[in-house]
């Protein structure tokens, strides 16, 4: 234990990688921060979550709109022309309650409009796809269009949540937010873990290292030590991150609203989960898999650290490797089923984080199970990656 | 010299030049390649481009009250012909769709109708029911030129309306077609990002490497002595220059099949784009953002040469560095190369930035030099 202690010491008293934490944690406060203008006009959903409780029922919007006649007969009342702050603030939040009624009311019928069949045609069109690829994209979208008509008979996407268009949360948090946090840990974990491994090599003691008792073996404790590097990293900067988002960000009544709410719709297309699952349900599973992918990052980079052994070169192979993965789909021919598998990997997967089980993505990420295969074939391809190169290292001519 | 061309060999080890292609190779597909592969990026820019080639033939850098006049005649010639399509076609006749103007007015819920719209539109992609609309689109913009100088002077402050005077006086007008300079923007925007990343990964390493080696006790005990500090700078500043130089001529070349040379002489403000405060041509537009680029490109090979001598390891050599970089390619290359002459930017920011940066990165070097020269390398 000893051992792996002093090893994270190693990354831990290194002041650019303290400094680049503490650096990357306050532009994400500063980012977050910066956005919370519309802090005011946000409250409203919350209020109306508090107030009629988070799901959309019919005795719920009689009772809303009852609330809506009576604040409007309040309004003409107000007969004067110089309006008090409390009476401006009274307009705007009963401007945007319309809204939300409004949006509400709309649901059914904007959600009957979408045929999802329909839509995976086009997306087969755009993306050119053909043969075994295009009836996989078809099969998968006639999923799609049976658990939309669950999520309609069910009525799970009837729950308040932040208008999506204009505010666009959803994607402010699991994509911008996210996606800084993604980046900005996967920078530091590589440069750690490279350093821990490589450091032995960079400061000529592997001489003495590798002839102690402990010798080879040695490498386990690096690769542990990583390990634990990387999660202390990951888990600074999401709970100071992630504190300040709801921090400003009141969610208090909406955490059980469902991930696939109606009122999340922000682009073209609603965000349609393929499971029943509410927003704290989704918050902690895309902890979850940014977290098993930083795990597993972390793994790949302490075995490029074993093959290279020079750490400058270990962070720009590690860099072209996620750059790589990255366009990978975009050179296989959309004509089999080859394309979709080649989407199965870590760098499509923490691109993007707001697509998280979701449906209504595009390529792979969009299938049912994409993510949990994703990390479970990743899982063996890294432990069976680790497994080599440890092996490897066991027999390397290191002087 | 020798020594020189030595310390030049050391900087391009294969390994370095092997990742240094593998990363431009990458960074090519991620964010360069779109910019050439889909240039014009269908229709309607394709059609945009077309016409601009026409206007330039026509009109030259110059485009006054009879230009304009005759363009409009090109647009009513192209709409005879457009009448002429549509009756000669009997499918038109039947719909009930006899000249362009009908064609316009064409009602999308007459099923009939949308779907002889599509069939020339989108699957027979007949030219002129592309080009018209583009036409007609520019000759808005002909229509509206001096309102919108008028528009963007209100909001301006003295000096930039003391600018848009001057074009006012001088007749310059946004008039041509905008896909060339956008998409050149685009394209130097990425080659910018990189330059510079692949300028950082070949010159962090250059005093950085033979430290780590302990080769500094040799080096510096030889008859040259620590003078060879300097050396290396010089190597890595050659190397610098030759690496800008090399990509800025294959980026460049593969710029050349955008086939956008006939715009290359036309002045910057001429393009339906955003206002400058000079009045380059865009080959000089495209020069000026070019020595942009090596401008960076030296300071950044500047700073990681001082971090190079500083910094105890490699990991710290790249953690360092990374904060500048991405600062520079999230926040600074929009306003140190796209943006250049934008009239936006407050026009003593650019210089200014750039004098500020060259200063900061010779007082950093020289300063390590001096500390090289007593430094105790013996520890």
């Amino acid at each position: 234990m000893d051992i792996i202690y002093y090893e994270c010491k190693k990354a831990f008293t290194s002041p650019i990688l303290i400094a680049l934490l503490l650096l990357f944690a306050s532009y994400n406060i500063l980012l977050i921060v910066s956005t919370s203008d519309r802090r005011e006009e946000l409250k409203v959903a919350n209020q109306l979550a508090g107030k009629y409780g988070v799901g959309i029922t019919d005795d719920s919007m009689n009772q809303f709109r009852e609330d809506l006649q009576h604040d409007l007969v309040k309004l003409n009342e107000i007969t004067r022309t110089d309006y008090s702050e409390a009476e401006l603030d009274f307009f705007t939040e009963l401007q945007l309650k319309e809204k939300y009624y409004e949006m509400a009311n709309d649901i059914d019928n904007r959600y009957d409009q979408i045929d999802w069949e329909q839509i995976g045609e086009s997306q087969i069109n755009m993306y050119r796809f053909s043969g075994s690829a295009a009836d996989t994209m078809k099969n998968e979208y006639i999923k799609l269009s049976l658990r939309f008509e669950e999520m309609k008979d069910n009525d799970e996407h009837k729950m308040w949540f932040f208008a999506g268009d204009p505010y666009k949360m959803h994607s402010f948090l699991f994509r911008t937010i996210f996606g800084h946090v993604i980046f900005e840990s996967l920078i530091i974990i590589a440069l750690a873990a490279a350093l821990i491994t490589n450091y032995e090599f960079e400061n000529r003691t592997h001489l003495v290292a590798y002839t102690t008792t402990r010798g080879r073996r040695l490498m386990r404790d690096k690769l542990a030590a990583s390990l634990l590097t990387a999660t202390t990293v990951s888990v600074f900067i999401l709970i100071l991150t992630l504190g300040t988002y709801f921090a400003v960000f009141d969610y208090s009544h909406l955490w059980g609203s469902s991930i696939s709410s109606a009122l999340n719709w922000e682009y073209k297309l609603p965000y349609v989960s393929w499971w029943n699952i509410s927003f704290s349900a989704f918050l902690i599973w895309s902890i979850l898999l940014v977290y098993a992918s930083m795990m597993l990052f972390t793994a790949i980079i302490f075995s490029i650290s074993i093959f290279v052994k020079n750490n400058y070169f270990t962070f720009f192979i590690f860099a072209v490797f996620f750059a790589v993965a990255l366009l990978l789909p975009g050179f296989i021919p959309a004509s089999t089923n080859l394309i979709f598998i080649a989407g199965y990997n870590l760098s499509q997967l923490v691109m993007n984080p707001h697509m998280f089980l979701m449906g209504n993505s595009s390529g792979a990420m969009m299938f049912k199970n994409y993510e949990w295969i994703t990390i479970c074939a990743w899982t063996i391809i890294v432990v069976a990656l680790s497994y080599i190169s440890l092996r490897r290292f066991r027999k390397q001519d290191i002087h | 010299m020798r020594i020189l061309f030595h310390e030049i060999k050391k900087i391009f080890t294969w390994r370095i030049l092997l990742l240094l292609v593998i990363a431009n190779a990458v960074l090519f597909f991620l964010r360069i390649e779109f910019h050439i592969s889909h240039f014009p990026n269908g229709r309607p820019s394709l059609d945009s481009y077309r016409i601009g080639i026409e206007m330039i033939s026509k009109y030259g850098n110059d485009m006054d009250e009879e230009d304009r006049r005759d363009f409009k005649k090109t647009y009513e010639v192209q709409v005879q012909e457009a009448n002429q399509y549509l009756q000669s076609n009997k499918e038109f006749a039947e719909a009930g769709v006899g000249t362009y103007e009908d064609f316009l007015n064409i009602d999308w819920e007459n099923k009939e109708q949308a779907a002889l719209r599509d069939k020339i539109m989108f699957e027979e992609q007949v030219d002129i029911f592309w080009e018209l609309p583009e036409r007609r689109r520019l000759m808005d913009f002909h229509e509206t030129k001096e309102a919108r100088v008028g528009t963007y002077k209100n909001g301006a402050n003295p000096r930039q309306e003391a600018r848009f005077d001057e074009m006012i006086s001088a007749g310059h007008y946004q008039v041509y077609p905008e896909v060339v300079m956008e998409n050149f923007k685009e394209f130097i925007f990425n080659v910018a990002i990189a330059i510079l990343v692949s300028v950082v990964l070949i010159i962090s390493p250059v005093f950085m490497k033979d430290r780590s080696r302990q080769l500094l006790d040799l080096q510096y005990t030889t008859r040259k002595g620590r003078e060879l500090y300097k050396t290396k700078l010089a190597a890595g500043l050659i190397s610098t220059l030759g690496v800008i130089t090399a990509l800025l001529i294959v980026y460049f070349g593969m710029y050349a099949l955008n086939n956008t040379e006939m715009y290359f002489n036309v002045p910057i403000h001429m393009f339906i784009d955003s206002f400058s405060w000079y009045d380059p041509t865009l080959l000089q537009y495209m020069a000026l953002t070019v020595a942009a680029i090596y401008m960076l490109g030296l300071v950044y090979a500047l700073l990681a040469m001082s971090f190079s001598s500083m910094m105890p390891n490699y990991i710290a050599l790249i953690g360092i560095q990374v904060p500048f970089v991405i600062a520079m390619i999230t926040y600074g290359l929009t306003y140190l190369v796209t943006r250049i002459i934008n009239i936006e930017v407050p026009q003593w920011v650019v210089p200014t930035s750039y004098s500020g940066m060259v200063a900061v990165s010779v007082l950093f070097i020289i300063f390590m030099w001096k500390r090289e020269k007593h430094r105790d390398i013996v520890v």
